[in-house]
């Protein structure tokens, strides 16, 4: 086969993708991760009924019509689900986008220029990150109220300082790199130089906090509505709809918090799994050590 | 620098720890676009009840004068009144901490067991059916929420076997005299055996949900931080001596990698507290994470300023803790 033909190249990339555990994980939480996406985007034609419309008998167990049963209120579970996958994926992108908004330009500024702008800064960025993510995203979400922005807001706060720390630690290793020294010799000003020189080598490593972080943005969202802190029922929302079926758990309806568990779990797994994969694949000798 | 000494300066710095943590909550619950007293009183409220309502809460002031206030209420000790319940929030939350605590500790105490020797186990062989295994629960059960975990827990023992009993601390006739307000250990302490048995019947489930839930971190890092033991020549000399191999994980590798552990055990405290918000929540588990999420239901902001001062002294205190006992352990750490 010749070497410059598309598919011989193909191959080899996905040789070398296959060639250990970290690739096929990456593969599988990809795999995951599209699945819901698609979900997501295409609700409205792949459910089967309206998931904030009665469409059937409440508390209908699993069967034919209804594949995952059906609320208190006659809701499918099964459009719950799908449609849920929207707004679990919105806030989680949402989070994570603003978090490192506000994390990775500090963490830039701080790491290149030091000093007492730098200690003061990490210094209140530890202090949050020290603090229960959690309990500082309820406390947060309980002055804004509910809604998708409110419910994003609450949780990028609590993942900016990852997003700052890491950036920080490593711009500050970073910036008296000879080839950052050879820059500003020819010539480069602060701001080329952060951005030509030192971001893309940060770069990688956000790359896998910001897919470990939709994980736990997923979790967190799905806790803040467990709560009755995230949007406003009759919304399709995972967390939300858990905390509405352990009402009925003592009545036996088990598909009620099976599914929509199972759909947390998977997308985080999901999530998890690729981003593992990821850095392995993306920093591979900061991985685990091997024996 | 002699053992004291070292706890007396890392006491020390601990307090401008506590205020920049305090200020920093502060400032984000305060800076958000959120309004408190609008959240309070629903938005149909007239003006003037609004403004009565900001200027009784202090909320008119200067943000630094209302900082101010939320340090003199924290300092006094009492952590201001609820705007609900007017009763001191520290005596309300009194109430509730023992709850608390002894739900972290049995949650604790089981992350503790499966990581430290799922790990530890995991790493005499590379590749082992205990080491595969571990890695595989180790994700899969970092995916899972808490309070989905608690309800399959309630749902399957309480409800199909009916074994368990679901919710609560202890059923309502048999709760024991006060000493701690933990009640495993007063009806320990005052014998009061079917107190006793009524209270660990309880326990276990929810100490059970958030233990499993984190032990998957535990078990990583342990197994981590083995494996980076394993590696030093320590290890290898231990082995050449014949030593056996368990002395040589458990006595050895386990031992010297225990101050890293430590630290990172700390830091998952915090997690675990987080957890025992949602696992208080679903097994109606009467502790401070329970009291937080009903005075938010109430919108009761004094109660639950109050109640992040006291997570904060608790991630505080943890801090210390953990350093004392790695100061304790590792004599290197104290210099």
């Amino acid at each position: 086969m010749q070497e410059w033909s598309l598919s011989y190249r193909l191959g080899k990339g996905l040789r070398r993708l296959f060639r250990d555990k970290s690739g096929v994980m990456a593969f599988v939480g990809f795999a995951i991760l599209l699945t819901y996406l698609i979900m997501a985007i295409f609700a409205p034609y792949l459910a089967p009924y309206d998931p904030v419309r009665r469409s059937g008998k409440a508390f209908s167990a699993p069967s034919k019509e209804h594949w995952f049963g059906t609320t208190n209120l006659g809701y499918d579970v099964l459009s719950r689900i799908i449609y849920g996958a929207k707004i679990a994926l919105k806030i989680a992108f949402l989070a994570v986008a603003v978090a490192a908004a506000i994390g990775i330009p500090l963490g830039l500024i701080s790491g290149y220029v030091g000093g007492a702008f730098d200690r003061i800064l990490s210094m209140f960025m530890d202090a949050i990150y020290s603090f229960p993510g959690l309990i500082l995203a309820i406390a947060i979400a309980a002055v804004l109220g509910p809604g998708v922005i409110n419910v994003a807001l609450s949780i990028a706060v609590i993942y900016a300082p990852t997003y700052f720390r890491v950036i920080r630690n490593q711009v500050a290793s970073l910036k008296d790199q000879l080839f950052v020294e050879a820059a500003r010799a020819m010539g480069a000003r602060n701001f080329s130089i952060l951005g030509r020189y030192i971001l893309p080598n940060v770069l990688p490593s956000v790359i896998v906090v910001l897919s470990m972080n939709l994980a736990d943005a997923i979790m967190t969202e799905a806790g803040l509505s467990f709560l009755g802190l995230g949007i406003s029922p009759p919304t399709p929302d995972w967390g939300y709809d858990l905390s509405n079926g352990q009402r009925f758990l003592l009545l036996n309806y088990w598909w009620m918090i099976l599914f929509p568990g199972l759909a947390i779990i998977t997308i985080v797994l999901g999530f998890s799994l690729f981003s593992e994969g990821l850095n392995e694949f993306l920093n591979p000798n900061v991985g685990e050590t091997r024996r | 620098m002699s053992l004291k000494w070292y706890i007396i300066t890392r006491i020390l710095l601990a307090v401008p720890m506590f205020f920049i943590l305090l200020f920093m909550i502060f400032l984000v619950m305060r800076i958000l676009p959120g309004d408190p007293v609008l959240a309070m009183l629903g938005g149909k409220a007239p003006m003037s009840v609004i403004e009565a309502k900001r200027h009784e809460l202090g909320y008119d002031k200067p943000l630094l004068n209302q900082f101010g206030d939320y340090l003199l209420d924290i300092i006094k000790g009492d952590l201001g009144r609820s705007a609900l319940t007017k009763r001191p929030i520290a005596d309300e939350i009194a109430d509730k901490l023992p709850a608390t605590i002894e739900l972290t500790i049995f949650g604790f105490i089981v992350a503790l067991v499966i990581g430290i020797f799922w790990g530890a186990e995991a790493t005499k062989r590379h590749g082992g059916v205990l080491d595969i295994t571990g890695r595989v629960y180790a994700i899969f059960i970092y995916s899972i929420p808490v309070f989905w975990l608690g309800m399959l827990f309630q749902w399957f023992f309480g409800v199909k076997l009916k074994w368990l009993p679901i919710a609560g601390r202890i059923s309502p006739l048999l709760r024991p005299d006060k000493i701690t307000g933990m009640y495993l250990f007063d009806s320990l302490f005052t014998w009061n055996m079917p107190a006793l048995k009524d209270a660990s019947l309880h326990i276990i489930l929810p100490s059970l949900a958030l233990g499993l839930i984190i032990s998957s971190v535990f078990l990583r890092m342990v197994r981590g931080n083995m494996v980076l033991m394993l590696s030093q020549d320590f290890v290898k000399a231990a082995r050449a001596r014949g030593i056996k191999e368990n002395s040589v994980i458990y006595r050895h590798a386990l031992k010297n990698a225990f101050v890293p552990i430590m630290t990172v055990m700390g830091l998952q405290l915090a997690a675990l507290m987080a957890g025992a918000v949602l696992t208080e929540t679903t097994f109606s588990w009467p502790g401070i994470g329970s009291y937080l999420v009903e005075k938010i239901r109430y919108r009761d902001f004094p109660a639950i300023q109050g109640t992040i001062a006291v997570y904060a002294i608790i991630v505080v205190a943890i801090s210390i803790i953990v350093d004392i006992i790695n100061a304790l352990v590792d004599p290197r750490v104290r210099y």
